[in-house]
């Protein structure tokens, strides 16, 4: 296949590829007894990037067989640096996350909370992607009583 | 030749598992039991490629449904993705106690 074809073919495939990940899903309980509920979004994002990938892209890519060969074997040491477990690509911020807690209770003024859903997701496109965890819920709209 | 490499292609694929389990959570079990409900929610892809989670929320909606006035707790949330050829099935499966207050 002519080096042209297999690139536009390679970079549409990663465009297609923009694909939308579930990592984790958890869903809380829900109380609907107490009142009206009003739901509530918390999304947090970071950049990933996944560099053996870039490299890999870049061999595939690469008009000389040599740069080819070289960025091959820069994405095979990028890949065994980085073997194990892990949950999306890597970020560069490991804390993130841990404004969710206070944005969550910022949501509700009424400050009472419920069906608190934890989801873990990813947006990825070649080798960057969002690292996205969303907080969805509701707050009670308590009624009052006289 | 062919005919083997096929019927041992055919054994491997009979072997082989297609169900992933991804993620599995439980939040606190009341003490009243009485009422189970339980919702699935899917999406099917080509290859892996999606485009959204949405189907995360029907479950909830669905969920909420079938408990309007009540409290639905001892969530337990299981997320699991089955692959058939070249298709893909990411499903979340719940199940929770309806308890009226």
């Amino acid at each position: 296949m002519p080096i042209k074809l297999k690139s536009i073919l390679g970079l549409s495939f990663l465009l297609v590829g923009g694909c939308s990940q579930l990592h984790h899903v958890h869903i809380g309980d829900i109380d609907q007894s107490q009142g009206t509920l009003t739901p509530f979004t918390i999304k947090v994002n970071e950049f990933g990037f996944d560099a053996a990938k870039a490299a890999q892209i870049g061999a595939e890519v690469a008009k000389s067989s040599s740069t080819s060969e070289d960025l091959e074997l820069v994405a095979f040491i990028l890949t065994i640096s980085n073997f194990g477990p892990k949950t999306g690509n890597p970020v560069y911020n490991d804390a993130y996350a841990d404004e969710v807690l206070s944005e969550v209770i910022k949501a509700c003024p009424s400050k009472k909370l419920t069906g608190l859903t934890s989801v873990r997701e990813a947006t990825n496109v070649g080798p960057v992607s969002g690292e996205v965890v969303r907080i969805n819920g509701y707050c009670i709209n308590t009624t009052q009583t006289n | 030749m062919l005919k083997n490499t096929i019927l041992f292609s055919l054994l491997a694929l009979s072997l082989t598992g297609c169900v992933g389990l991804n993620t599995v959570s439980m939040t606190q079990v009341p003490a009243q039991r009485d009422n189970v409900i339980t919702t699935t929610s899917s999406s099917w892809n080509f290859i892996g490629i999606n485009f959204s989670n949405a189907f995360v929320d029907d479950a909830i909606d669905k969920l909420k449904g079938q408990c309007p006035t009540g409290k639905i707790e001892g969530v337990y949330t299981k997320h699991q993705t089955t692959g058939y050829v070249l298709m893909f099935k990411r499903e979340v499966i719940v199940s929770a106690y309806c308890n009226e207050v």
